[in-house]
């Protein structure tokens, strides 16, 4: 078991309702690492992050946390492990004030050791200076902004060994989402290990170390943002397409470093398959069929299964 | 196989059979073994009966139109105190047959003046608002001496005809037993008809029911004013069978316990409530039966601690706990005989029916697009949701909306369908401005539309989703609905025969009386497709139909799309996240990015524009 | 009397508070389990009840001293609701919150019955903690208990809220009824903050019956339906978010209540401080449904 390793994600089959979102997701991400999910909107991220939380039950799959399976372990019990939230739209308690929101984020903490409890708050309100200046302001009356700073400083009160980030950016004007950022990068410089979820690619490039590049909840790819262009982030995401015709002919002979996929049920025995065909079709001439878009991996295991209908005509298209 | 006679007689004859037997019963009884079926006995049936009507009268407005109400007892009381009023020997002296239609006019009338703030209310407050009403009722209106006597009340003599006195219990036990099935039939009736799935569409979800013509405030207000009206009836047996009706028997308490008998039996179940009714009203006499009189004073309390874990057991009621198993059962054969592939969507969609009155498209002139924005902005408090977007959809195209996530993509949809109101802006639908229009009128006007989280009401059958997205066609009164006569069987028939036609253009014979909520994602989107469908809409508007689809069922999808185009000669707006799917079915895209359109055009042009592609991949931080 | 003569008198004043001060705990009660729960307990003003009845057998039956019976009474209260939480509520925790509503009507019937089996529906009393009749001050007249009923009302009706932010648990249970996903994520186990909000809801129900108890004069099963439905609108004024705003909501209502009672010009109609009641309801549900002093959201 590699011990730099702190969160692995196995093979997750989840949804809600009657939808299943995540098709067999599946990353690590080790110890001190800033890692990002990316995704178009629908391609499973906030399930991806409810089930990290343990908000939303896995069919099936596992997640394993410093070295312990929690796949099944309730969302207190992680928090109390160390995991720490930053989520989707701050999520302040808005009747509260600001220290009050800080103490209960540092719930956690004043169970294990209420003696370091003041330490850690000394800390933080130094490093959020306009939090300090607001202890006694109800959290509701802040701006987003300020929110958001102190969604941040609230998850860091636990002393988290691992956070988790969810779409810090959205619903946030640009000159806020630069504040924000600055401090998320001072955050992950102090060493704690990150996963942030965001739908705005670019920015979240510029924090993390590692890209998870999401699509019909399965990971695409894998691997330091360096090898990332934006020809083939495009294409992972989803819109490779947009970037006009030829998108497919400008991947081709390029090696998408492949992730193993652990098969357990039928539907992802297709996505097996189509492991060695997502090479086969990234280096194929593109025949404008619906089976060979640089889409994700199941389509081309659709190819595997029967039953096509009409041939879709052979409309250029971009 | 052999009809029997019973089976050919029309069903108002099978109706006015039924209620001559059960009224010829307890008299008959009452007569042959006096000491079994005593004054006791039938008061307790009697009991049951004026409390299964107040049930029905509440189920219709909880139980279909998912309006809550903790004040009926208060409306039965109207009921009860109006026949009296009219009844009394010491007041207008007027003979009890025609107290019962003043009694359900006047409840009706009251339940009206409820409606009318309900209409602003929904869930805990209207509930707050219902007892509000029944405690002030008891406290005050009912206790106005001159109106209803005050706290001594007023007397209620039993009925006449000719020279006979239903003085005997039993004997008005067959009067109140002939209105009950009167009242089940028009029940029947009711969920039978249009009126009837209006209410069950607004129950499962306000947003859907306006897709589909529904004029959600109006029908709300008429569940209201029916639900009083039945309820005011109820009130008529009860005065009848006690004798003398005061305040203090209409006290809020009641109208908890009324709600328990709704919950319990099960909402939405007709048979649920009145059995609940009836087992309410016989329990304390059956625990003596059984236990003797040594359990009185116990048998509430073990009733009582029944009732609560009965109703942690099953919160959806008993008939909710036994429709599951047998849902359970169906599923389980269907599962045995193989579900078919959800990628196999809608086989024959060239076959969709399409109603006598939307034949012929809406000619349009030259250059006129089906649909048309112009300057549209929302504004929600600070945020600017849309900013100034155009949108032309031309006949006969399939255009994309697309973008980003919060770009505003489905805000515009919602304002075009009318669920959201523009702050700016001009919405021309076919030719017509139709900003000014709610969202009801411009779904009848032929605007059809699907949802993210599916457009159907899940409790209902795929054939009863093909019958309420027909509501816009359905052309008969609410009177006609309700008595079952003259129009309404007519449109009926033709309505389920074009929605059979629909289930099998779709494939989905095998699935015709399955509740919705049992069938996969997908195959939801299928039956929701269908219901869009079904009255051939001019523009069809559809909100992320490729969600939650696998890959096969969304290639097939874009087969379908075109066959929505090409064979049935629709008009489609989509928005979509699926990119691939977009380029290979649109005909032109319309780009939005944090609420402007950034590009719009054929979709050659519009995808090799770079603002398009950044406008996905996001904004990087300045360094 | 007259408006004016009914909103300068001290009796009213005085009367109105009291009242209201019962209305108001009563009220903290309903939004401490609506908080926690997200569901109206009918049966609130009947657990109190239960505890009176415990009170009346300890005090009047058993000689106890006042203070041991208060203590039956609430920990009876206390026991019944936590009972509840356990083994009804929380098993129904994915169940709609009518359902919930109709086992919370079981337990009033439930209780109920068990008063009427055990204690009959004769009328009883139970005397005040403080013996003594009503002194005079500044013309008004205030009986011992009801000075303590104020005393108590407001302390306790104010100083909740105080106590809850002095906590971290407290500070959870504040902010579950708004977040209860983002309560989860920094470790609160949110059982534990639902048996708080119906154990404390019920003491409360029994501390507010009990002291209102005196001055009603005598008590049977079900009395506290009315003082329920009253309880129901002052929670609503309040804004059904904020217990102080419940609390404050009480005091509304109960003066409300009083002044217009005491009006001789609406003495011919019966019941006129119910309809203002219910006028005060609807005004607060249409005009501004967050209450005087929430700040939720209209749609429940």
């Amino acid at each position: 078991m590699t011990s730099d390793v702190l969160l692995e994600v196995d093979t997750v089959v989840a949804g809600f309702g009657v939808t299943t979102v995540l098709h067999g997701l599946s990353f690590t991400v080790r110890r001190g690492e800033v890692a990002g999910i990316f995704g178009l909107n629908g391609a499973g991220k906030s399930v991806t992050m409810k089930v990290l939380a343990g908000i939303v039950p896995v069919r099936s799959g596992h997640v394993r946390y410093d070295g312990a399976d929690i796949t099944s372990m309730p969302a207190e019990e992680r928090v109390a492990r160390g995991m720490a939230h930053v989520p989707q739209g701050r999520q302040v308690f808005a009747a509260l004030t600001v220290e009050q929101n800080l103490r209960l984020g540092a719930y956690p903490l004043r169970r294990r050791d209420k003696s370091r409890y003041a330490s850690v708050l000394d800390g933080v309100l130094d490093r959020f200076p306009i939090l300090a200046e607001r202890r006694k302001q109800i959290a509701g009356t802040m701006s987003g902004g300020q929110q958001a700073s102190l969604a941040v400083a609230r998850a860091l009160m636990a002393e988290p060994n691992l956070m988790l980030v969810d779409e810090p950016s959205a619903g946030l004007s640009p000159t806020v989402v630069q504040e924000l950022f600055h401090t998320l990068k001072s955050v992950a410089a102090t060493g704690v290990t990150m996963v942030l979820v965001e739908q705005n690619v670019a920015f979240g490039l510029q924090l993390v170390d590692t890209a998870n590049i999401l699509q019909v909840g399965q990971i695409v790819h894998a691997g330091p943002v360096a090898d990332l262009d934006q020809a083939s982030l495009a294409t992972y995401l989803g819109v490779g397409r947009l970037l006009g015709g030829g998108t497919s002919a400008a991947l081709a002979g390029r090696r998408a470093p492949v992730k193993k996929t652990r098969v357990t049920s039928a539907k992802t025995n297709a996505a097996a398959k189509a492991a060695p065909v997502r090479k086969a079709a990234a280096k194929a001439a593109p025949v404008r069929t619906a089976a060979a878009k640089a889409a994700p991996v199941r389509t081309a295991a659709a190819k595997a299964a029967p039953v096509r209908k009409a041939p879709v005509p052979g409309d250029d298209r971009g | 196989m052999t009809t029997s006679w019973l089976g050919r007689l029309p069903r108002s004859a099978r109706v006015g059979l039924l209620a001559a037997i059960l009224a010829v019963v307890p008299p008959i009884l009452t007569r042959l073994v006096p000491d079994l079926f005593a004054g006791l006995e039938a008061n307790v049936v009697g009991t049951g009966t004026y409390l299964a009507a107040a049930a029905l009268a509440l189920n219709m407005l909880m139980g279909y139109a998912g309006q809550i109400s903790l004040g009926h007892f208060a409306l039965l009381g109207v009921g009860a105190f109006t026949t009296g009023i009219l009844t009394s020997p010491t007041r207008l002296a007027l003979p009890f047959i025609l107290a019962v239609p003043a009694a359900a006019l006047v409840g009706a009338a009251v339940a009206l003046v409820i409606g009318l703030p309900a209409l602003r209310l929904r869930g805990l407050y209207l509930a707050i608002a219902t007892i509000g009403f029944s405690y002030a009722m008891e406290q005050s209106i009912f206790r106005i001496k001159g109106l209803t006597g005050g706290s001594g009340g007023i007397d209620v003599p039993r009925p006449i005809a000719g020279s006979f006195t239903f003085l005997k219990t039993a004997d008005y036990l067959a009067i109140m037993l002939v209105l009950l099935v009167g009242l089940w039939a028009l029940d029947v009736n009711l969920t039978r008809s249009r009126l009837g799935r209006a209410f069950q569409a607004i129950r499962a979800d306000e947003a859907v029911a306006s897709s589909f013509g529904i004029d959600v405030a109006r029908y709300k207000l008429l569940a209201f004013v029916l639900s009083g009206a039945v309820a005011g009836v109820a009130g008529a047996m009860y005065g009848g069978l006690v004798g003398t009706v005061s305040a203090s028997s209409f006290g809020y308490q009641f109208s908890l316990l009324l709600v328990v008998l709704v919950v319990v039996g099960g909402l939405g179940s007709r048979v649920g409530v009145v059995v609940a009714a009836y087992v309410f009203a016989v329990m304390p006499r059956l625990f003596v039966g059984v236990f003797g009189e040594g359990i009185r004073g116990w048998d509430l309390i073990i009733g009582a601690a029944l009732l609560m874990v009965a109703v942690r057991n099953h919160p959806g009621g008993v008939a909710e706990a036994l429709r599951e198993r047998k849902d359970k059962r169906a599923a389980k054969r269907r599962k045995a005989s193989g579900d078919p592939d959800d990628s196999q969507v809608a086989p024959s969609l060239p076959q969709m029916p399409r109603p006598p009155s939307r034949a012929v498209d809406t000619p349009l002139a030259a250059g006129v697009p089906v649909l048309r924005v112009s300057g549209m902005t929302v504004r929600f408090g600070g945020l600017l949701a849309v900013n100034e977007a155009d949108l032309v959809v031309p006949r006969g195209q399939i255009v994309g909306l697309i973008g980003p996530n919060g770009a505003g993509k489905t805000t515009m949809f919602n304002a075009i369908s009318g669920l959201v109101r523009p702050t700016e802006g001009r919405i021309e639908l076919l030719g017509r401005d139709v900003t000014g229009d709610a969202g009801h009128r411009r779904a009848a006007s032929g605007m059809g539309r699907t949802f993210q989280n599916i457009g159907l009401a899940k409790d209902l059958s795929v054939t009863e989703n093909l019958l309420l997205a027909q509501h816009s066609v359905a052309d008969y009164s609410g009177w006609e609905a309700l008595t079952a006569l003259r129009r309404a069987p007519r449109v009926e028939r033709e309505l389920r025969e074009r929605a059979r036609e629909a289930v099998a253009a779709l494939g989905f014979e095998r699935y015709a009386d399955t509740p919705v909520r049992q069938l996969s994602h997908g195959q939801q989107r299928i039956v929701e497709l269908g219901a869009v469908l079904v009255t051939a809409p001019e523009l069809v508007m559809l909100d992320e139909p490729s969600a939650g689809m696998s890959p096969g069922a969304a290639e097939n999808l874009a087969v379908r799309l075109r066959d929505i185009r090409d064979q049935l000669g629709r008009t489609v707006l989509l928005i979509e996240h699926n990119i691939p799917l977009v380029l290979d079915v649109c005909d032109s895209l319309t780009v939005l990015s944090a609420g402007r359109v950034i590009a719009s055009g054929g979709v050659d042009e519009v995808a090799r524009q770079a603002e398009v592609v950044s406008a996905y991949l996001g904004e990087a931080v300045p360094a | 009397m007259s408006f004016f003569e009914s909103l300068t008198s001290g009796q009213n004043l005085v009367l109105g508070l009291v009242y209201g001060g019962i209305y108001g705990l009563l009220a903290v009660g309903i939004v401490l389990v609506y908080r926690g729960s997200r569901v109206l307990n009918f049966a609130q003003g009947e657990v109190g009840t239960v505890g009176l009845f415990v009170a009346y057998f300890l005090i009047t039956e058993k000689g106890l001293p006042w203070w041991v019976g208060a203590l039956g009474a609430v920990g009876t209260a206390v026991a019944i609701g936590l009972l509840f939480e356990r083994f009804i509520v929380r098993p129904m925790v994915s169940a709609t919150r009518l359902a919930v509503a109709v086992a919370t009507v079981g337990l009033l019937l439930f209780l109920l019955a068990v008063e009427f089996r055990f204690a009959g529906e004769s009328p009883r009393s139970v005397r005040g903690p403080i013996a003594g009749d009503g002194t005079s001050i500044a013309g008004v007249v205030v009986s011992p208990t009801q000075m303590l009923s104020l005393a108590v009302t407001l302390g306790v009706g104010f100083g909740l809220s105080v106590l809850l932010r002095r906590t971290d648990f407290g500070l959870g249970v504040l902010a579950a009824a708004d977040d209860p996903t983002a309560v989860r994520l920094v470790g609160v186990r949110l059982s534990r903050v639902s048996a708080f909000t119906w154990g404390a809801g019920a003491a409360v129900s029994a501390l507010a019956v009990l002291l209102i108890e005196p001055t009603i004069g005598v008590f049977t099963p079900g009395f506290a339906s009315e003082l329920f439905v009253k309880g129901l609108a002052a929670a609503l004024v309040g804004g059904l978010t904020s217990l102080t705003g419940a609390f404050a909501g009480g005091l509304i209502v109960g003066l409300v209540e009083i002044q217009v009672g005491s009006l001789t010009l609406t003495s011919g109609v019966p019941g006129v401080p119910t309809l203002a009641i219910f006028a005060l309801i609807l005004g607060v549900l249409l005009l501004r449904p967050s209450g005087l002093f929430g700040r939720g959201v209209a749609a429940a």
